[in-house]
C-alpha cells in the first residue's frame, strides 16, 4: 500500500506540481491566517495577564470596586479580619501624561501601594533608584513623594530618572519627580508606582482605594470571607483570575470574530481543495478504474485518495504554521497586540508558540483538506470501473452534485441554528449557520446554474444570435449539460465572494450607522473632554466657569462619565450624567424604540444602552439598582438608546439625580454651543490658553470627532479587510487552477472540435464564455448567500457579541467592483487555461495533462 | 478433475430493453486460449466485464478456477481479480506518471510480493516483451505498440490463471497489431495461463485454440481458416 | 517569600524628595520623666524603642527571648493629609535563642501606622503591629505581649517589682560629646516572666526573668560613632547592671561614650564614672553570612568590679536590614564575675557590619 501510495500519489503530485502547490497553498494560507490571529490574540491576552499579575501580584484574592474606588476604611476592617493574613491596599488610576504629542495619548497606569505590604504580594513592583544621581540619606525616602516608572514608560515618555512627569489628575495637572525605575516590570508595560499616601494626595483620591490584594489565612475560603466581610455594593471579593477573566470576556467577541474570519480563509481553502481534488479525481478516473480492475479494493482506493488529501493537508498545515508564526510576528510589530482593535493597553507583547494551538490548527488544516477530498474520494471509490474504463460519462459522476435536497437541508439547518442563543456570549450557532448557508448555497449551485443557463441556451438555439455566435451557444449548452463541472470550479469563489459580500455589507452597515449616530449625538459646535474615558480626571469648577463665560459661548452642557463595576467578571459599565429632559429624552439621546414617560412618584429615571439589556437584563419599565456612592440606589429604566462608544454598557441619567445621589459635582465633558458667527477654532484656541486643564483637555469640533471615530473604526477593521482579501485571493487561485485542469481534461473534446473545423480562437472564446457564465452564476449564488449572511451578521452576530444594532446598508460600489474584478479574473483565467490546453496538436490529446 | 479456468453457464445480461447476453455458456480449460469475435455492440465487452466481476449478471453463473463470483462481495471479487486475472485493454491504460517498470510491477505490489522478487519478475517480463531497456522510461516516451507490450507484460507478471484481452490491438496499425498479438498469445501459452481474447480481427482469432462468434447473445463455434 | 534584594533596592529608592519638607524633631533636653505618660510613645521624636529581653526555662535548658518594638518618625511631608501617609513606622523583631538550634528563631514586621493596624500609643506602653502587641497593665505594672511569629508563638506577662530605673542623669542618657547627642532612657530590670511558647506544635509554659529598655531620641549618635556594645544584666542577687560603650569610627580610638550603672536589690543606684568603664573583647565569633567578626564574649570593667559575658550560643546574629536597616547581634548572655556566673541578660552589639544610622 505504501508503495502504491508513494508511486501513485507522490508521483502524481509531483507530475502535477502546480495543481498540488495550489492545493497546498490553499491550506497553507488558511492555516497561516488562523494560526497567526490565534497567536496574536494569545500573545496579547497573555501579555495582559502577565501585566495583570505584575500589578496584582501573587494575591490569593482581590477586593475590587469600580475605578471610582471605595472608602479606605474598608481596608481597616479587611486587614484586621482573622481570615486575612496580609492585606495590601492599592489605589490604581490611569492618568494621562501631559505633553505627549500622540494623537492617541497612552494611558499610564499608576499604582499607589504601601510598599511594605505589597512587597510579598507584588515583588515585581519593587523599584530601583540606583540610577538616581543624588542618593539621599533618608531611609524613609521610599515613603515620600515621586514616582517610579517602568522602563517602557521611561522610554515612551522620553524621561530619565530625575526628570519631572506631568500628569492629569483630578481637575488639574500634577508634577511628579521620577525617582527610579521598576526593573521587574515586563517590557511593554506603561506603569508607574507611587507611595499610596502620596498617590492619594497628589492624584486627588484622598480617602479612596480601588483594590485590596489579599493573602488569605490557611483554610479560609473566598465564600466564608465574602460572607463575613459584607462588602458594600459595587465592591467585590474575587479570586485572582477575575480581572483576567473580565478582560477575556471583554475582548472575547472581538477575538472570536477575528478567529472566525481567519478560519474563513481555511474554509475557502477547503472548498478549493474540493474543487481541485474533484477535478484531479475525474482526470484519473480511468486509472482508478484500471486499478480497481487490477485488484485494488474499493476501500483501498478511498483510503489512497484520503491519504492524498492528508498529505496535502499535512504539508499545507506545516507550511501554514511557519507562515502563520511569521505573519504574527510581523503583525505584532506593525499593528500591536490588538491588531488595531484598541482592547489592550499593551505595547509589545512577546510571542509564544504554544504546541497545542499549533497542533490544533494543523489538525484543522488537515481536516479541511480531507473534508474537501472526501466527496471526490468517495465518488471515485464507488464509480463502477467497467464504465470508467471507457471514456466519457464524467458528468455522471457529478450527478449527485445536482441533487437539490442536501442544499435545502443545509439551509433548513441554518434556519434552526439562527434561532438558538449564543454560547457563553459567543454567537457559535450563528457562525455555524453561516457555514451551513454557504455550503447549502454551493450545493444548490449546479441546480441554479442549470435553471439560469437553460433559458439562455434555448433562446440561443433559436435566435439569430445563436447562429452568429456559435461559441456562446456551445458555452451555454455546456452549462446546461455539465453544471456540475462549473459548480466544482466555482465552489471556492462562491464561498469567498459570498463571505466578502457579507463582511463588506456588515462593515458598511456598521460604518454608515455609526456615522449617522455620530451626527445625532454630536449636535453642539465644540466638545471638550478631560482625559480619555478610562482615566480619572475632571474639569475644575473654575474651568467650567471659564467655558461658560467665554464671550463666544452661547450655551454649555456639562456631563460626567463614571465607570461602574456591576459584576466582577465583566467590564465596567459607564454612567453618563448629563442634561436630559425627562419629558423629551430623545433630544439628548439616540433612542431605540419609544421611551416611557416618567412619573414623579417613580425612582429617578435612567435610559440604558442596548448592551445593558443584553448583558444585565435591564428592561424598559424595570428597576435598575446601581451601586453609587457606597449605596445601592434604584432607578427606573425609561428607554433604550444606541451607544456605539461603550460596548459593555452605559446608563444615562440626569445630571441633577447623579449629583444628588453621589454629591459629585465634577464634570468630565462639555458640549458647547457657540454664538452665531463665532468660529469653533477661535474659542478652542482661547480655551486652550486659559483653562487649568489645558495640558490634557481635548477640544474637538464634531467633524473632527467624526473623522477621528471613523478613522479608529477603519483601523480596527483593517485586519478584517486583509483577511477577506486573503480569502478571495485563495478563491481566485482556485478558479484559475480548476479551470485550467478542466480545460486540460477536455483536450480530447477540443481536439475533436478542431477536427471538425472549430478554430483555436473560437475554442478560447468558448472557454472564456464558459468561464464568464460560470462566474456569473457563482456571483448570483454568492451574492444571494452573502446578503443572507450579512443579515445574519447584522441581526444576530453583532447584537449577540457586541450588543448593538445597526441598519442594513449594502455597499453597492464595493460589490459592483468585486463583481467586475471577479468576471475579468475568471474569464481571463479560463482563456489562459484554454490557451495552454489547446496549445498542443489535436493529435496529442491522448496525453491528458495540464 | 481439475476445475476449468473459466466456467460460464446460462449467463444473461440486459441493458435497457436490449438482451445483450442470453443464457450464454462458455468453458475455458486451463492453458486454453479462446478468441471471441463479433460485431460492434454484440456484447463482447459486456461479457468480459462480467467475467472480470466488474459487472453483475442478471442470471447465470461464472466460476473462475471453480470459484463462483456470485457468492463474493465487491472486495472479495477484487481480491480474486488481483490474484487470478490479467487484463489487456484496447486503450492500454498505462498509468502515465509511473515508469514502465513500475507499471508492470503494480499488480505484484497489490499482491504484496516482496520487492526482490518483484524486480526479478518485472525484469523477466520486460525481456520477454522485448522492452528490457525501457524499464525506466515514462509511458509518454513510448509508441502505441510498446505501450501495449507493457500492458501485456503487466497482465502476466503476477501469473494469472486467466488473461482477459479486450481488442488489444484495436488502436494499433496492422503490422504492430500482428506483432503484439503474437507476443500476447505466445506469452499466455508460455506461462500456462488460459485466455479470453475479444477481437474482431480474423487474423488474431486464428492464433487462438478455438474461436467463438458472439451473436444474438450466445456463442457459436467458428471455423477459422488458418492464414 | 519576597525577594530581599528587591525590597532593599526599593528601600534605597526614591532618593531625593522633590520639595524637602521641613521636618523638625524635638531635641532631647533635661526634664523630669513623668509616668505613666512616658511609658507611652513620643510621636514627635525621631526614634523610639521598647526592648524586652530575657531568659526562660531552667538552668539545664535555658532559652533566650527578645521582643523589640521600634517606632520611627519619617521625614514624609507632614502636610500630606492622606491616612496612608507614612509619617510613622512601627517595626517589631521577635527572636528565640535556643542552643539546641544554634541560631536565632526570628521574625520581623514593619508597617506604617494607621487604621488601628499598626500603632504606637501615647499615655502608656501600647504598641501593636499586624497582630503583635506589647502593652502595660497599669494596675499591676505588668507588661503583656502576644506574638504570632512565622515559626513560633510567644505570649507572656512580665511583672515589674520596682519603679522604672532612670538611666543617665534622671533618665537623660548621653550618647556623645554634644549634650544634644542624648536620649531619654529608663529600664525595667528584674521582670518576673510567665510565658507560653509554642514551636512546631509543641507548647511549653516557661518561667523566666527579663529586662525592658525604653528609649527615645531624635539625634542620638555622634557623627563619628560607628555603633555600640550594650549589656543589660539581671544579677542573681536581685541587683542589675546596665552598661554601654559607643565605639568610634576610627579603629583604635577610645569610645565616643561609655556608661555603666548598677542598681542594688534595694533600689539604690550606683553610677560609675565613664572613664572607669571599659569593654574588652575576649573572643570573636566569625559570621559566615556577612563576613563579620562579633566579640561575643567581652570583659566589662566597671570601676573596681570586673565582669565577663559568655553567650548562650555564638550565632545570635540578626539581619533586620528589611526593617531597621541594620545587622546586629542581640544575644542572651551569662554574666560572670571572677569566673563564677552571677547573672543573666543580653549583650547587644551594633555597627560591626556597617556603620549604624538611626
Amino acid at each position: 500500500m505504501l508503495w502504491i501510495w508513494w508511486q501513485l500519489i507522490i508521483r502524481y503530485a509531483w507530475t502535477y506540481r502546480l495543481r498540488s502547490a495550489v492545493q497546498v497553498l490553499a491550506i497553507t494560507v488558511g492555516v497561516a491566517l488562523g494560526y497567526a490571529v490565534s497567536l496574536i490574540n494569545t500573545a496579547a491576552l497573555a501579555e495582559f495577564n502577565a501585566a495583570l499579575r505584575e500589578i496584582n501580584g501573587e494575591a490569593d484574592a482581590v477586593i475590587e470596586g469600580s475605578r471610582a474606588g471605595f472608602d479606605e476604611q474598608l481596608y481597616a476592617r479587611v486587614a484586621s479580619d482573622p481570615g486575612v493574613q496580609l492585606a495590601s491596599p492599592v489605589l490604581a488610576t490611569d492618568v494621562l501624561v501631559a505633553g505627549s504629542a500622540d494623537e492617541y495619548p497612552p494611558r499610564l497606569t499608576v499604582l499607589g501601594i504601601d510598599v511594605l505590604r505589597a512587597a510579598p504580594l507584588s515583588p515585581t513592583l519593587m523599584g530601583d533608584a540606583s540610577l538616581s544621581g543624588e542618593r539621599e540619606a533618608s531611609r524613609f525616602a521610599i515613603f515620600g513623594d515621586g514616582i517610579l516608572l517602568s522602563p517602557s514608560a521611561l522610554e515612551r515618555f522620553k524621561l530619565q530618572v530625575g526628570d519631572s512627569l506631568t500628569v492629569q489628575a483630578g481637575s488639574g495637572t500634577v508634577e511628579l519627580k521620577v525617582r527610579g525605575t521598576l526593573p521587574g516590570v515586563r517590557p511593554g508595560s506603561l506603569l508607574g508606582v507611587m507611595d499610596l499616601g502620596f498617590a492619594q494626595w497628589r492624584l486627588g483620591a484622598l480617602g479612596r482605594l480601588t483594590r485590596i490584594d489579599l493573602r488569605l489565612a490557611d483554610g479560609v475560603s473566598l465564600e466564608t470571607l465574602r460572607a463575613r466581610l459584607a462588602l458594600p455594593p459595587g465592591v467585590n471579593l474575587a479570586g485572582p483570575d477575575a480581572t483576567g477573566a473580565r478582560l477575556a470576556n471583554l475582548s472575547r467577541a472581538y477575538r472570536v470574530n477575528l478567529n472566525v474570519l481567519a478560519l474563513v480563509a481555511l474554509f475557502t481553502g477547503g472548498f478549493l481543495v474540493f474543487s481541485l481534488q474533484a477535478q484531479a479525481t475525474l482526470a484519473r478516473r480511468a486509472q482508478f478504474a484500471w486499478l480497481r480492475a487490477a485488484g485494488l479494493e474499493r476501500g483501498q482506493l478511498k483510503r489512497l485518495l484520503i491519504a492524498e488529501a492528508l498529505a496535502i493537508g499535512a504539508v499545507g498545515s506545516l507550511c501554514g504554521l511557519f507562515a502563520g508564526a511569521a505573519i504574527a510576528q510581523a503583525a505584532l510589530t506593525a499593528l500591536g497586540g490588538d491588531l488595531g482593535g484598541g482592547y489592550f493597553n499593551v505595547t509589545r507583547p512577546a510571542l509564544g508558540f504554544p504546541l497545542l494551538t499549533a497542533a490544533g490548527f494543523a489538525v484543522l488544516g488537515v481536516l479541511a483538506a480531507v473534508a474537501g477530498s472526501y466527496l471526490p474520494a468517495h465518488e471515485a471509490a464507488h464509480t463502477p470501473p467497467a464504465a470508467a474504463l471507457h471514456a466519457g460519462g464524467e458528468e455522471d459522476v457529478l450527478r449527485p452534485l445536482g441533487r437539490i435536497w442536501p442544499g435545502l437541508v443545509l439551509l433548513g439547518v441554518a434556519a434552526v441554528l439562527l434561532s438558538l442563543p449564543p454560547v457563553s456570549g459567543v454567537p457559535v450557532p450563528a457562525y455555524l449557520a453561516i457555514a451551513a448557508i454557504l455550503i447549502g448555497a454551493i450545493a444548490l449551485q449546479p441546480r441554479i446554474a442549470r435553471l439560469l443557463s437553460r433559458p439562455l441556451a434555448d433562446w440561443l438555439q433559436h435566435a439569430r444570435v445563436g447562429t452568429r455566435a456559435p461559441t456562446l451557444l456551445l458555452a451555454a449548452n455546456r452549462m446546461v449539460q455539465a453544471p456540475g463541472a462549473a459548480a466544482i470550479a466555482m465552489a471556492g469563489i462562491v464561498a469567498s465572494f459570498g463571505l466578502m459580500v457579507a463582511m463588506g455589507t456588515m462593515v458598511s452597515s456598521f460604518r454608515g450607522t455609526l456615522d449617522g449616530w455620530l451626527v445625532q449625538v454630536l449636535p453642539a459646535d465644540l466638545y471638550a473632554r478631560v482625559g480619555l474615558s478610562m482615566t480619572d480626571a475632571w474639569l475644575s469648577p473654575a474651568d467650567m466657569q471659564r467655558i461658560r463665560t467665554h464671550p463666544g459661548v452661547l450655551r454649555v452642557e456639562f456631563s460626567r462619565a463614571t465607570p461602574l463595576q456591576l459584576a466582577a467578571d465583566r467590564a465596567a459599565v459607564v454612567v453618563v450624567a448629563r442634561t436630559i429632559d425627562a419629558t423629551d429624552p430623545g433630544a439628548a439621546l439616540p433612542l431605540v424604540g419609544r421611551p416611557l414617560a416618567w412619573q414623579p412618584d417613580q425612582p429617578p429615571p435612567v435610559w440604558v444602552s442596548e448592551a445593558m439589556v443584553d448583558l444585565y437584563g435591564a428592561r424598559v419599565g424595570g428597576i435598575l439598582h446601581l451601586p453609587l456612592a457606597g449605596g445601592l440606589h434604584p432607578f427606573i429604566v425609561l428607554g433604550v438608546w444606541r451607544d456605539y462608544a461603550r460596548q459593555f454598557g452605559s446608563v444615562a441619567m440626569r445630571a441633577e439625580d447623579y449629583q444628588r445621589i453621589t454629591g459629585d459635582s465634577t464634570r468630565t465633558d462639555a458640549a458647547i454651543w457657540l454664538r452665531p458667527g463665532v468660529r469653533a477654532a477661535d474659542v478652542s484656541r482661547d480655551l486652550l490658553q486659559t483653562l487649568d486643564s489645558r495640558e490634557v483637555i481635548e477640544l474637538r469640533a464634531p467633524a473632527e470627532i467624526r473623522a477621528l471615530s471613523l478613522r479608529i473604526f477603519d483601523r480596527s477593521f483593517a485586519v478584517t479587510y486583509v483577511l477577506e482579501a486573503a480569502a478571495i485571493l485563495i478563491g481566485m487561485i482556485g478558479v484559475a487552477a480548476t479551470f485550467s485542469s478542466q480545460a486540460m481534461a477536455r483536450s480530447r473534446e477540443f481536439g475533436m472540435l478542431r477536427h471538425i473545423g472549430v478554430t483555436r480562437g473560437q475554442i478560447l472564446r468558448v472557454l472564456a464564455l464558459e468561464g464568464a457564465l460560470a462566474t456569473l452564476n457563482a456571483i448570483v449564488v454568492g451574492l444571494l448567500a452573502g446578503l443572507v449572511i450579512a443579515l445574519v451578521l447584522i441581526r444576530v452576530v453583532n447584537p449577540q457579541s457586541f450588543h448593538w444594532s445597526m441598519q442594513l446598508i449594502v455597499p453597492l460600489e464595493l460589490i459592483a467592483g468585486l463583481i467586475a474584478a471577479l468576471l475579468v479574473c475568471a474569464t481571463g483565467t479560463a482563456a489562459i487555461a484554454g490557451r495552454r490546453a489547446t496549445g498542443s496538436s489535436p493529435l496529442r490529446a491522448v496525453h491528458e495533462d495540464w | 478433475m481439475a476445475d476449468s479456468a473459466l466456467d460460464v453457464s446460462q449467463l444473461s445480461r440486459r441493458f435497457d430493453q436490449r438482451q445483450i447476453l442470453d443464457h450464454l455458456d462458455l468453458c475455458v480449460a486451463p492453458g486454453e486460449l479462446v478468441a471471441i469475435v463479433g460485431e460492434s455492440g454484440s456484447g463482447k465487452s459486456t461479457l468480459l466485464n462480467l467475467i472480470a466481476g466488474l459487472d453483475t449478471p442478471d442470471a447465470g453463473k461464472i466460476l473462475i478456477s471453480g470459484q463462483d463470483l456470485a457468492v463474493l462481495d465487491d472486495d472479495a471479487r477484487t481480491r480474486l481479480r488481483r490474484a487470478r486475472l490479467g487484463f489487456v485493454f484496447q486503450s492500454f491504460h498505462i498509468l502515465p506518471h509511473l515508469r514502465v517498470g513500475q507499471n508492470i510491477e503494480l499488480p505484484l505490489v497489490l499482491l504484496g510480493v516482496a520487492a526482490g522478487e518483484r524486480q526479478q519478475r518485472v525484469a523477466e517480463l520486460l525481456a520477454a516483451v522485448g522492452l528490457a531497456d525501457r524499464a525506466a522510461s515514462l509511458p509518454r516516451e513510448l509508441s502505441g505498440g510498446e505501450l501495449q507490450r507493457v500492458a501485456v507484460a503487466r497482465a502476466l507478471v503476477h501469473r494469472p490463471v486467466l488473461v482477459l484481452a479486450d481488442e488489444p490491438t484495436g488502436n494499433l496499425d496492422a503490422e504492430t497489431a500482428a506483432m503484439v498479438m503474437r507476443l500476447l498469445v505466445t506469452q499466455i501459452r508460455e506461462r500456462g495461463a488460459a485466455g479470453v481474447l475479444v477481437t474482431h480481427s480474423a487474423a488474431a482469432a486464428a492464433l487462438a485454440d478455438r474461436a467463438l462468434l458472439l451473436s444474438q447473445g450466445r456463442l457459436h463455434p467458428q471455423n477459422l481458416a488458418v492464414g | 517569600m519576597l525577594s530581599r534584594r528587591r525590597l532593599l533596592l526599593t528601600l534605597a529608592a526614591l532618593a531625593a524628595p522633590a520639595s524637602r519638607a521641613a521636618i523638625s524633631y524635638p531635641q532631647v533636653l533635661p526634664r523630669a520623666l513623668v509616668f505613666p505618660q512616658d511609658f507611652g510613645a513620643h510621636a514627635d521624636f525621631r526614634t523610639e524603642w521598647w526592648y524586652l529581653t530575657g531568659w526562660l526555662g531552667d538552668r539545664q535548658r535555658p532559652l533566650g527571648f527578645q521582643l523589640t518594638f521600634f517606632r520611627s518618625r519619617t521625614d514624609v511631608d507632614p502636610a500630606n493629609p492622606s491616612a496612608f501617609a507614612a509619617r510613622q513606622l512601627v517595626i517589631a523583631h521577635a527572636a528565640i535563642a535556643d542552643p539546641a538550634r544554634g541560631s536565632l528563631l526570628l521574625d520581623e514586621r514593619i508597617a506604617r501606622t494607621g487604621f488601628g493596624l499598626a500603632e504606637a500609643a501615647g499615655g502608656d506602653t501600647d504598641v501593636r503591629l499586624s497582630g503583635w502587641r506589647l502593652f502595660r497593665d497599669a494596675e499591676t505594672d505588668t507588661y503583656h505581649a502576644q506574638i504570632a511569629a512565622r515559626e513560633f508563638t510567644l505570649g507572656f506577662k512580665a511583672v515589674a517589682g520596682a519603679p522604672p530605673w532612670l538611666q543617665g542623669e534622671q533618665g537623660l542618657s548621653r550618647k556623645g560629646p554634644d549634650p544634644l547627642q542624648a536620649s531619654y532612657y529608663y529600664s525595667r530590670p528584674q521582670l518576673k516572666v510567665q510565658a507560653q511558647l509554642s514551636r512546631g506544635g509543641k507548647v511549653e509554659d516557661l518561667a523566666g526573668i527579663a529586662w525592658l529598655d525604653h528609649e527615645w531620641s531624635s539625634a542620638a549618635l555622634a557623627p563619628d560613632a560607628v555603633g555600640w556594645d550594650w549589656v543589660g544584666m539581671n544579677l542573681d542577687d536581685g541587683s542589675a547592671l546596665a552598661a554601654f560603650q559607643i565605639r568610634s569610627k576610627q579603629a583604635g580610638q577610645p569610645p565616643v561614650q561609655t556608661y555603666a550603672a548598677l542598681r542594688g536589690a534595694s533600689g539604690s543606684v550606683q553610677l560609675v564614672a565613664p572613664v572607669d568603664v571599659r569593654f574588652t573583647p575576649l573572643r570573636y565569633w566569625n559570621s559566615s553570612r556577612y563576613r563579620s567578626a562579633w566579640p561575643v564574649a567581652q570583659r566589662i570593667r566597671i570601676g573596681t568590679r570586673v565582669f565577663e559575658t559568655r553567650p548562650l550560643m555564638d550565632d545570635q546574629e540578626l539581619d533586620s536590614r528589611l526593617t531597621t536597616g541594620a545587622v546586629y547581634w542581640e544575644g542572651a548572655s551569662q554574666l560572670l564575675e571572677a569566673g563564677r556566673p552571677v547573672g543573666r541578660g543580653y549583650l547587644e552589639m551594633t555597627g560591626y557590619v556597617a556603620p549604624l544610622t538611626l
